[in-house]
């Protein structure tokens, strides 16, 4: 079905009732060749790239609840790639790739807006390490460019330059950096997907992962067992719960972060600003909505949403950086369940069961990834060998301490990710 | 979500740091072998529900607690001193 | 040689009185960290010549005033305490110490402290460790309407400036209340 303005108005003014859904809602068969489990950006992605990419069909996702209700649907939709070690610089450049065509590619506007990403520093240490990463971006064949004071003033003249004890001192700016419309993503690779003939069966809940004799079966379902050659868990937040169904420990605390979203106002930040010494970012929704968030409440949950101190934390900083948001009123907060690992990097991998994939870890940055988490996923199922810009995400990086990709340097724990 | 410090009382969150499972409290011997300390570091038993983990009191006494407290809820149910026997 | 002169943590930015509390500068004759050895609470008591203080209370001899400060921690505020039985050391310069006078000093605390103050459930002879706006901080209740407030010296100018704002919006509201 076609979106276009002259249906827009004729669907407007016949009270919308000759849309039709744009993916098939099928019961599930017995059994798929792949079965994924959450179908949440990274789940579909994987479905849409095992159809176009290797022709894999007989593929099914499995939801618990509905498409996008997971954090896909939940993040503040920063999408770049400014990472600076081998293994997730290559990764995210790859990804940002995909991004770039994804449009065309299954013919949805998601929104991709590459509006650019002004990272700040503060004092001559901080630049000389935005330096190095900016050289980092630059020889993964991506783009930064360092910006003095004045030139920051220049873009964000409503920024408290300052400020007692985080003057601004210039920044990084990651021009092809920017935001896309989370939900959008979701629907526009489940769209695909189904077109492809994957099947997405929704209210589906995995409740239990069936292995014989090392080898997995398929899995147990709310609506029953559905037999798979292959298994991918692909839950994020709940990566742990699902992986602990087939006996496995994962290094993996699910921890809460939380978003913020004030009411629609017109235009005044124009790009995505981090304060990542206030563990602040901001960025304005095409909505008008300025949509900020802050760092994790530091505590194992699974409830999606936090505690007061951090919310207070965020607008402190909000209004540290820039004192003009005062005037605005927060509309929502709330808050999605994050996958953190002991160096803040994602896994993708196979598991020490034959047929058992996984794909976890994104901590509080995995919607960007989302295009090439399931490329390289889709790679992995389909072939059984990692993909080159995914195959330093081993499972067992941790045990043997060999390609740790701690990006902060902040030492082994999840929640300091 | 406030925890109650078997020494301070019932008190903000905000006075508390987090740190991860209890099982931080069982540090395995220096030569137990990397799937010990694999374990220990890493692995996790992450539960939604029940769980029990290691706080640190710092803008209160600088106690270390063990708090049992359900993820899903934010519940708490007990806060004991790490060294209590 | 060169002759320093001493200043004070708060080097002549108190008193200030607002509405009818004032916040005022106090300077013991020394501050003294004790931390008994492990067992040794009842030893080091009998050298302080006072109970060292339990969890959230303090206690008095002799003018000196024993502050429990955190776990196995008190702070001693007079007359240097002795005693073979604990670790000892002396913090004089280390802290700065208010003691905020007058009627509603728990509602101005309140806008700073997450730690109900109120005389009612914190009356004479209790303390707390606490946090007074992001600074650390120990909290005391000398008198009903005298409480003692010690943050670290190097957030002495911080606090009064904390401290002093909240003293105003709590005239502000009485007045407007
Ligand atoms: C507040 C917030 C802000 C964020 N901001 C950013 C950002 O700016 N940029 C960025 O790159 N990333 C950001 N992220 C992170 C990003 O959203 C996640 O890393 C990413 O969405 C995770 O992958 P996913 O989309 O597949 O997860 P999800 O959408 O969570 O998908 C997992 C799915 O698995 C399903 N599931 C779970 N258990 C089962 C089961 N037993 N059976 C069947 N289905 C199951 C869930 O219902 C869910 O739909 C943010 C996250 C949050 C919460
Ligand atoms: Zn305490």
């Amino acid at each position: 079905m076609g979106y276009n303005a002259l249906r827009l108005l004729k669907e407007g003014l016949t009270g919308n009732k000759g849309w039709q859904p744009v993916w098939r809602d099928p019961a599930p068969k017995d059994a798929y060749d792949i079965v994924i489990i959450g179908g949440g950006g990274h789940g579909l992605a994987t479905a849409y790239y095992l159809a176009r990419e290797h022709g894999l069909r007989n593929v099914a996702v499995l939801e618990k609840g509905y498409l996008g209700g997971g954090n896909v649907g939940r993040n503040t939709t920063i999408v770049r790639a400014n990472y600076a070690m081998p293994g997730n610089s290559e990764f995210y450049s790859h990804s940002l790739k995909l991004w770039e065509g994804l449009e065309r590619e299954l013919n949805y506007n998601v929104m991709h807006s590459q509006r650019g990403l002004i990272d700040l520093f503060h004092s001559d240490d901080q630049r000389d390490a935005y330096v190095r990463g900016g050289n980092a971006m630059i020889n993964q064949g991506d783009d930064a460019v360092l910006l003095d004071r004045d030139e920051v003033r220049d873009r964000l003249p409503y920024l408290d330059f300052d400020n007692a004890r985080f003057p601004i001192h210039g920044a990084l700016l990651h021009p092809r950096g920017g935001t896309a419309r989370h939900d959008a993503v979701a629907w526009g690779y489940a769209r695909a997907a189904d077109r492809r003939g994957v099947d997405l069966i929704q209210q589906c809940e995995v409740t239990g992962i069936d292995v014989e004799g090392g080898k997995v079966q398929g899995v147990t379902t709310t609506r029953g067992v559905i037999r798979a050659r292959k298994v991918a868990i692909v839950t994020a937040g709940r990566s742990g719960q699902v992986a602990a169904m087939a006996g496995l420990r994962l290094p993996v605390e699910s921890h809460v972060l939380q978003a913020f979203v004030t009411e629609g106002l017109k235009p005044i930040i124009d790009h995505v600003v981090i304060f990542g010494m206030g563990h602040f970012y901001i960025s304005q929704s095409d909505k008008g909505g300025l949509v900020f968030g802050g760092d994790l409440d530091g505590y194992a949950s699974y409830a999606q949403r936090g505690n007061l101190p951090t919310a207070e934390h965020v607008m402190e900083a909000a209004m540290a950086l820039m004192p003009v948001v005062g005037q605005a009123r927060v509309l929502r907060s709330w808050g999605g369940i994050m996958d953190m690992t002991p160096d803040g990097s994602p896994i993708i991998d196979r598991t020490g069961i034959e047929g058992l994939y996984l794909d976890c870890g994104w901590c509080y940055g995995g919607f960007k990834a989302t295009p090439a988490s399931g490329f390289a996923l889709a790679h992995l199922l389909a072939t059984d060998r990692p993909h080159d810009t995914a195959a330093r995400f081993r499972l067992d990086r941790f045990r043997d301490g060999v390609g740790l990709m701690d990006e902060e340097g902040t030492g082994a724990q999840h929640k300091l990710h | 979500m406030r925890l109650t410090c078997p020494l301070c009382g019932e008190r903000d969150l905000r006075e508390f740091s987090y740190t991860g499972d209890a099982v931080l409290c069982e540090r395995p011997a220096p030569e137990a072998g990397p799937e010990a300390w694999d374990a220990y570091l890493h692995l996790r038993e992450n539960p939604a529900g029940v769980a029990r983990d290691l706080w640190h009191h710092g803008a209160g006494c600088s106690a270390w607690l063990v708090v049992t407290r359900d993820t899903v809820t934010h519940a708490v149910i007990a806060v004991a001193l790490a060294d209590a026997p | 040689m060169v002759r320093l002169v001493a200043r004070t943590a708060a080097g002549g930015a108190l008193p200030q009185t607002i509405g009818g509390l004032t916040l005022a500068e106090h300077l013991p004759e020394a501050i003294t960290a004790v931390m008994p050895f492990d067992g040794q609470e009842g030893a080091v008591s009998d050298d302080m010549g006072m109970p060292f203080p339990a969890p959230g209370r303090t206690s008095e001899a002799d003018g000196a005033l024993a502050i429990w400060a955190g776990r196995h921690l008190a702070l001693v505020l007079g007359a240097p305490p002795r005693s073979s039985h604990g670790a000892i050391s002396d913090q004089s310069d280390a802290w700065a110490v208010f003691d905020l006078t007058g009627p509603g000093g728990a509602e101005a605390l309140a806008r700073l402290c997450p730690v109900d103050t109120r005389a009612a459930q914190f009356p004479p002879g209790h303390t707390a460790r606490s946090l007074l706006g992001h600074v650390h901080a120990s909290i005391t209740r000398l008198k009903d309407d005298r409480l003692r407030i010690m943050v670290p010296r190097s957030m002495a100018h911080t606090a009064i400036h904390d401290l002093t704002r909240a003293m105003g919006h709590a005239l502000r509201s009485q007045s407007a209340g």
